[in-house]
């Protein structure tokens, strides 16, 4: 079985956005893979004009925000840098101790990568600026900046949800069989590790553990 | 739904079954995002999952009534479904504006379809003997995988639609608009126009294997709704209210008229709402602001309100308008304030808190007037019939001392309402520490100037010329005082007679003074002070003008041989000079009654 990725259009998103963005973006890729008995749940953004799926889940909430969190503690350490969330799903095979991987094999079919370059607007009348710190520039221009870029941000993650639903639509050989019961795959969210080589290192094992080469869209 | 659970039948018949299904779930989907009123009531707090809702794995609810009757139209599976989203819009044309008022509908409806959805099942006329068995058995199993993962993206499509916006505007308002949203189910549909084909965008989803045939799902929509001009109906225009209901302070309690519970607000900047403050700050007297939106929003609830009115009579034209805006309340807001009206006091103080700071400080004129509003001091009729002369001032509406002068009327109150008033200019042209004295002497002066009819009758009625009996110049600051520390309804009391007197008199003969006024004095009294309170309360007088009255006044005081001393107001001596006429009065009287006593005596003998 292959595995089929999607690379998800790049979002230029501020520090402040990220939490809305993520959740809107991982909330529709799993309600369109929780194949089970789901009662969907719509939700507005705060920020954004846009209404999203969930599957009204509230450990999968739970879950979810805790990866946020932790990729939002990432980008306060590592500013101006894009980054990647991933959410894979996978099956689990057969187990097969062996010295380098885990008891339960995984086998992934199906790899979504969310492409973020978060940005942070610096203070034009102050020298010194926490490069960890958003903040907003009170200038006129700069709020018309900020208006338009909201909107292009809105039309971004409109096109991203729209790329889901073409995507879902398109390629569903690959999906596993649904087993009773179960609602949603196995999945998996991947966030940027500490050091910058660890998330090649993830990408490296995970590769191993499947077994099968990781192909790119 | 999972498919072990169905009933035995041949893989056609479960696959016509998948594809029945299918139509149904994707009907529902769409109407579920499209039509309201299609939504049942009990629909969100209803947790249980129904068969219909095990299909394809998604709980939507209950099955609109309008599915039901699918199965009995769409009788051949191969037959499109269309589903047509119309927007109907009622427009109001410009010269119907009469009719609005009138309350007849003048309105024309126009219908647009914004969304076409298209779903068919469509079957190869024959089936390829190569897949006999095993595709018609794993065929709708995998048919319905997939229709389950498309009917999670149909879901999330038609919430990305820009329909679906009108569909939340016409869930979530609680007023009338002007737009509703329809739709109709058919397998034929007219084609769209050129031009509106040109407007319309379509997406085509990936067709959806169901062996032998395919699903084919598309929709074409419009991208932009911005060209129709949805809004809320605005059916009320502001008119004059003429059952105005008045403050419980003052007003007897009434109901807003039940004509008012069909209106509709205009849509005015939300800005104006939630800044009532500017009405009281325009006029101090008014706590109107703040009954406005507990009055409005109680009577959007359908129950008028008892004890929650407002004075908008006594405003500007402003208020109407203002309590049409609070229509526009969203109806939990609405209901906030209905509590709000339920417990807070007549003057609310959290919309319009300088209304009970008016009633309540007293220091300030203008707060002063609120005060006298509230507590209206009202001058015995019997009191002002005998004392017209000498009661200028109608103490019952001491606002009326902004109103521009009245006309001169011919009833002794209204004439000496008029006198106020003229007399409130002289006040107003001298400084505000005269203000008490001047006003109860000028107006006596205008008085006079003024009446040559007959007011002052007798001895003096030859003297047309304001009387000023004496010079209050270093008892004018003191007279003042003794108006601040009584009370405005009285200010010459009995107990405080004596001070004013005493210093009235440091002019004067003294003792002719307390003789002649001492007995009217009581009955004056109360009269003059009210005439002192309000022009204590008028406006500071400009200091020119008020010279150049003075000087003349007092020469034609002189002129009637009258003894003044030297002064530079008359006004704060009319009260004098009144008192100084009736002593003077009485004289006559006393010599009247001597030589009437006399004749007779000197008569009986004879």
């Amino acid at each position: 079985m292959n595995c089929e990725v999607c690379q998800l259009k790049e979002l230029e998103v501020e520090h402040f956005e990220i939490r809305e963005v993520l959740r809107c973006i991982l909330h529709t890729i799993v309600f369109h893979r929780a194949l089970g008995l789901v009662r969907p749940k719509v939700i507005d953004l705060e920020l954004f004009d846009i209404t999203y799926v969930q599957c009204g889940d509230g450990e999968l909430e739970k879950k979810i925000d805790e990866k946020i969190e932790q990729f939002i503690s990432w980008v306060e350490k590592h500013p101006n840098k894009k980054s990647q969330v991933c959410i894979s799903f996978y099956e689990v095979k057969n187990k097969h101790p062996s010295w380098f991987t885990n008891k339960t094999e995984r086998l992934y079919w199906e790899q979504w990568y969310i492409n973020l370059n978060v940005s942070q607007q610096q203070k034009v009348h102050s020298g010194k600026s926490h490069p960890s710190k958003i903040v907003v520039d009170p200038g006129e221009n700069s709020l018309e900046e900020r208006s338009n870029r909201r909107a292009a941000l809105e039309s971004s993650l409109r096109e991203v949800l729209f790329q889901i639903i073409k995507f879902v639509n398109e390629k569903k050989d690959h999906v596993p069989p649904i087993s009773d019961g179960v609602v949603y795959f196995p999945y998996e969210i991947t966030i940027p590790s500490s050091s910058d080589s660890a998330f090649g290192m993830d990408m490296i094992k995970r590769m191993l553990q499947t077994g099968h080469p990781t192909m790119l869209s | 739904m999972d498919l072990h659970g169905m009933t035995p039948h041949s893989d056609s018949g479960k696959l016509e079954q998948v594809v029945s299904q299918f139509l149904l779930k994707s009907l529902h989907i769409i109407l579920d995002s499209r039509i309201p009123s299609i939504l049942p009531c009990e629909r969100t707090c209803d947790s249980r999952v129904r068969k219909s809702d095990k299909w394809f794995n998604l709980v939507l609810g209950d099955r609109p009534a309008a599915l039901d009757n699918l199965n009995f139209w769409h009788r051949n599976l191969m037959d499109p479904m269309i589903i047509d989203i119309i927007l109907v819009q009622q427009r109001t044309p410009v010269s119907s504006v009469n009719n609005v008022l009138s309350g007849s509908s003048g309105r024309t409806a126009t219908e647009t379809v914004i969304e076409r959805w298209f779903v068919q099942f469509e079957s190869p006329p024959r089936v390829t003997a190569s897949q006999p068995g095993e595709g018609c058995a794993a065929s709708y199993k995998k048919t319905y995988k997939k229709s389950i993962i498309f009917l999670r993206s149909l879901y999330l499509q038609t919430r990305l639609l820009p329909a679906y916006r009108i569909f939340r505007q016409l869930s979530s308002s609680s007023q009338s608009l002007n737009f509703d949203i329809i739709y109709k189910v058919s397998s034929f549909s007219e084609p769209f126009s050129r031009a509106e084909e040109e407007m319309m965008k379509e997406y085509r989803f990936v067709p959806i294997e169901a062996f032998p045939g395919r699903l084919h799902v598309s929709v074409t929509y419009r991208p932009q709704l911005s060209d129709f001009n949805l809004q809320s109906l605005t059916t009320m225009l502001p008119k004059i209210i003429s059952d105005y209901v008045g403050s419980p302070a003052t007003d007897p309690l009434r109901y807003f008229p039940s004509s008012y519970k069909g209106d509709r607000a205009i849509s005015f900047p939300s800005e104006v709402m939630h800044a009532p403050t500017s009405v009281p700050s325009q006029r101090p007297h008014s706590w109107t602001s703040g009954f406005h939106k507990p009055v409005v929003n109680r009577h959007l609830a359908g129950s008028p309100p008892v004890h929650c009115t407002s004075q908008m009579s006594y405003d500007s034209p402003s208020p109407p308008l203002e309590r049409i805006q609070n229509h526009r309340r969203p109806l939990h807001q609405r209901a906030l304030l209905y509590d709000e009206c339920q417990l807070s006091p007549p003057f609310s103080l959290s919309v319009s808190p300088s209304t009970p700071t008016y009633l309540r400080n007293s220091d300030s004129p203008r707060q002063t007037r609120a005060s006298c509003e509230t507590a209206p001091v009202t001058i015995p009729s019997s009191m002002t019939s005998r004392n017209a002369r000498y009661i200028s001032p109608n103490f019952s509406d001491p606002s009326k001392l902004s109103l521009p002068p009245l006309s001169p009327r011919s009833t002794r109150l209204d004439h000496s309402s008029n006198e106020s008033l003229s007399g409130m200019r002289l006040i107003k042209k001298s400084e505000a520490s005269r203000a008490g004295d001047l006003g109860s002497v000028g107006q006596k002066v205008l008085k006079d100037s003024r009446d040559d009819s007959g007011r002052f009758s007798g001895p003096l009625s030859s003297s047309d010329s304001p009387r000023v009996g004496f010079s209050r110049s270093s008892s004018k600051l003191s007279f003042q005082d003794d108006i601040d520390d009584c009370d405005f309804s009285c200010p010459f009391d009995a107990d405080d007679v004596d001070s004013p007197d005493s210093r009235i008199s440091q002019n004067f003969d003294g003792k002719r003074n307390l003789e002649s006024t001492s007995i009217g004095r009581k009955s004056q009294d109360a009269a003059v002070g009210v005439l002192v309170h309000m022009l204590r309360t008028a406006p500071p007088l400009h200091q020119d003008s008020s010279c150049f009255s003075c000087r003349s006044l007092r020469a034609e005081v002189d002129n009637d041989g009258i003894a003044t001393t030297a002064s530079g107001f008359f006004v704060p001596r009319r009260t004098s000079d009144a008192l100084e006429e009736l002593r003077s009065y009485r004289e006559m009287k006393d010599l009247l009654l001597s030589k009437s006593g006399t004749q007779v005596l000197t008569r009986e003998p004879s």
